[in-house]
């Protein structure tokens, strides 16, 4: 058959659809379910078990049950927290891996366990196999982790047909019975682990994206991480004998699925009473959470989609009352604070109109059905999120292909020989927005070739392009010679983790080496800067304090001078530190100072 | 070099209309996409748009067709006075990004704070100044515009002019811009 189905592959839940007489509909698993858990559990023997089944051993077994796998897809080390994760998260060769049992796996192959999943069900729902596929990806997703998913999608058995970025999928499920018209929306998608915003311009048919902003490592699983410490916090303040429990998985994992189904109560409840039945032989906990106190600690994760927010309507030079319309995606944005959030950034309720669980399955269906053609008359133009360019003389970013730019597009650099019989040079490819290369990913890097001739006498020219799934491709073209090849850039990459290792390593060594000395100097540093910042606040609002407090300010800036004397190290760091403590009251005065000052500016 | 003029099928002249410049862009688009997904002829559209869509690169492309690539062209002392004070501005607030960064004594970040206010100040100033320069550069550029039926000669120099100091009040303004964000992330 020729249906091309469409997956959202989500951190914590993925879906499946494809088109039936012209229009996309999802599809349900034996169960009915049409939202599968991205969740894998490996039992001690036997095949691994995906979906609802695995997310219930997830608080039983949590060092054989692997979710949020997403987090970790693409990524080298030191890009992610290994110790978010209940089963151990390894690195090799620069690689992240996780291990169950004593088999290690990487983050593609569990995705392509939970796409086989899908798979299998779509087949038993639709009765025949299905071999082609279309998978989202977060718009913010870099080369890496586009490449990762989809080699999930092929371990999967599939024939991946299209990446497509989930605020585009979202588009075009709501643009899909709106053809005709002319708009422009913004597409704000918070998921489990990920935020992206996107506008776009719909037009006739023409679905054209603005600009993309994001951060791949934000999500739902940040709320539910700061909501989890509240509970133990709420906990151990009752019963503070169960700190030892914190050391216990089983426990916090526990902790974590009770914490995840709260949050999604208190959506739609003011109160929610959290109850944890035999929490510890005896001991049960009850407690009353407010929806507030979720909000409390929600706002300052969601505020952070605000600079993202802002990037995207600079990009599209659009201001927020120039949309028609702001659409949501992503299950994060059922919590009444993300609405009312999204509402203040665009200066407009947003439309709530589509299921924010499905609007990107949806889509990526639509997308399936454009290229198998059973939908016609819709052109969809995506963008590239991050600039692309390579490591330039001084360590400095040469952009290539600005972000933001439609793809598929491409552009050549011309490399010349800096000395006579040069045989090579090394091209450093890198993607992101900083000014200097080390600030932003690497994609990987490759030696050019030349012909041994006299100084800039060589001639080769590079030309990146990237496609429509956003994938990098470099193509190397000798001039002189006419010579044509394609560049590599996976097994550079390897070659490059194993260095980045051993820098790594060859530091941590080094450290120790004069750690005593380091933490002497970085110790008296501090002390010179938090002394003088003392002295200066005192002037400003010391006046506010009462009597008693001054005097204790005062004596710990004079044991901070007397430990400089000292040459203590663990005296100098500990007065410090009870100094910083000591004047907490005061930065607060100063920061209400400043908010003054700055309220009688604006009037 | 690619003529993207040609490319989009659209007359050669330093102002298009932007629904015009959209509605050629998407109907050889869609034309292409018709004939199996040509990547090659996909990508040179994609980028006659995005050259012809801002004014600056617009008018170097049509330099570049014209006359060749030097236009000699050189930055106004004016511009390079405005262009030290914004530097100064972006400075200043950088130096503060890097004593905040990693800062984990709330009196210290309470003092930086204070600091960065102040400096707030001068990236609106900077702002302001160079939309308004920005604004009367594209006016520059719609003058030249009226000129250049009659004759292309006359026109090259100041359109030169203006197409470099546009690159450069748009990358400083982006600058600017970017600057501002990352201090709304702060307060």
């Amino acid at each position: 058959m020729n249906d091309i189905v469409g997956i959202d592959l989500g951190t914590t839940n993925s879906l499946i659809g494809v088109m039936d007489s012209g229009f996309p509909i999802l599809l349900a698993d034996r169960d009915g379910a049409r939202l599968t858990p991205s969740v894998v559990y490996f039992p001690e023997s036997g095949e691994p078990v995906v979906g609802a089944a695995a997310s219930r051993m997830r608080s039983l077994s949590p060092e054989r049950t692997v979710f949020s796998i997403k987090r970790l897809i693409g990524r080298r080390i030191g890009e992610s927290e290994k110790d978010d994760f209940p089963f151990p998260v390894k690195s090799q060769s620069g690689r992240m891996l996780v291990e169950v049992g004593d088999k290690l796996f990487k983050p593609e192959e569990i995705s392509s366990l939970v796409l086989r999943k899908l798979k299998n069900d779509a087949e038993l729902s639709i009765g025949h196999s299905v071999t082609r596929a279309v998978i989202t990806v977060p718009a913010y997703f870099n080369d890496l982790q586009r490449q990762a998913t989809m080699r999930a999608g092929e371990l999967a058995g599939f024939t991946v047909e299209r990446i497509v970025n989930e605020p585009t999928a979202a588009a075009l499920a709501y643009g899909l019975d709106r053809l005709g018209d002319r708009s422009r929306i913004a597409v704000y998608d918070l998921g489990g682990g990920t935020f992206d915003i996107s506008i776009l311009e719909l037009n006739d048919g023409v679905f054209r994206v603005l600009s993309t902003n994001g951060n791949t490592r934000l999500g739902g699983d940040d709320i539910d991480r700061e909501l989890v410490r509240l509970l133990i916090e709420r906990i151990t303040a009752r019963n503070p004998e169960l700190r030892a429990q914190l050391e216990n998985k089983l426990f916090v994992a526990r902790l974590r699925e009770i914490a995840q189904s709260v949050k999604v109560r208190l959506s739609t409840e003011d109160m929610v009473q959290v109850e944890i039945p035999f929490l510890s032989g005896n001991h049960s906990f009850s407690y009353n959470l407010s929806r507030q106190e979720l909000e409390a600690i929600a706002r300052p994760i969601i505020r952070r989609t605000r600079a993202h927010c802002l990037r995207s309507l600079d990009d599209a030079k659009l201001d927020p009352l120039k949309l028609d319309e702001v659409i949501l995606a992503g299950g994060v944005t059922r919590m009444p604070i993300v609405r009312q959030f999204v509402a203040e950034v665009f200066q407009r309720l947003p439309n709530i109109q589509q299921n924010p669980d499905e609007a990107v399955a949806v889509g990526a269906t639509i997308q399936g059905g454009m290229l198998s053609g059973q939908i016609q008359n819709v052109v969809l133009l995506d963008v590239t999120p991050l600039s692309l360019g390579i490591e330039t003389f001084g360590g400095l970013m040469n952009v290539l292909i600005p972000r933001n730019s439609t793809i598929p597009c491409k552009a050549g650099e011309m490399f010349t020989n800096a000395v006579t019989n040069q045989t090579a040079m090394q091209i450093v490819v890198l993607q992101g927005e900083r000014e200097l290369a080390k600030d932003n990913w690497e994609l990987g890097r490759f030696e050019l070739e030349f012909e041994p001739v006299s100084k800039g006498l060589a001639r080769v020219g590079v030309q990146f392009e990237i496609d429509s799934n956003g994938i990098l491709h470099v193509l190397a073209r000798d001039v002189q010679t006419g010579r044509q090849k394609i560049i590599d850039l996976h097994s550079a990459v390897d070659v490059a983790d194993e260095a980045v290792e051993k820098m790594i390593g060859e530091s941590l060594d080094h450290a120790f080496d004069d750690m005593a000395e380091r933490l002497w100097t970085e110790t008296v540093l501090k002390s010179n800067e938090l002394l003088p910042a003392v002295r200066s606040a005192l002037t400003l609002v010391g006046d506010q304090l009462e009597p008693d407090d001054q005097r204790k300010i005062n004596a710990l800036v004079l044991e901070v001078e007397a430990a400089l004397k000292s040459h203590d190290p663990r005296r100098l760091k500990q007065a410090n530190s009870d100094l910083d403590e000591g004047t907490q009251q005061l930065a607060t005065l100063l920061i209400d100072r400043a908010m003054t000052e700055a309220a009688k500016r604006k009037r | 070099m690619i003529d993207y003029f040609a490319l989009l099928g659209i007359g050669r002249r330093p102002c298009i209309g932007e629904e015009s410049l959209k509605d050629a862009y998407i109907q050889k688009t869609e034309s292409s996409r018709s004939d199996t997904a040509n990547v090659e002829a996909l990508s040179s559209l994609n980028m006659a748009f995005r050259t012809l869509s801002n004014p600056a690169s617009r008018t170097q492309h049509l330099l570049a067709l014209e006359f060749g690539d030097a236009t000699g062209a050189q930055l106004g002392p004016d511009l390079g006075e405005l262009f030290g004070t914004v530097a100064g501005a972006l400075q200043a607030v950088d130096r503060e990004f890097g004593s905040l960064s990693g800062q984990s004594s709330v009196l210290l970040r309470a003092m930086a704070l204070q600091r960065v206010d102040a400096v707030r100040g001068k990236l609106d100033d900077a702002d302001a100044e160079l939309s308004s320069l920005e604004q009367s550069l594209l006016a520059d550029l719609r003058r030249i515009d009226q000129t250049w039926i009659e004759n292309h000669a006359q026109c090259r120099a100041p359109l030169a002019q203006v197409a470099l100091s546009l690159t450069f009040v748009q990358k400083w303004l982006s600058e600017v811009r970017e600057r501002k964000i990352r201090l709304e992330e702060l307060a």
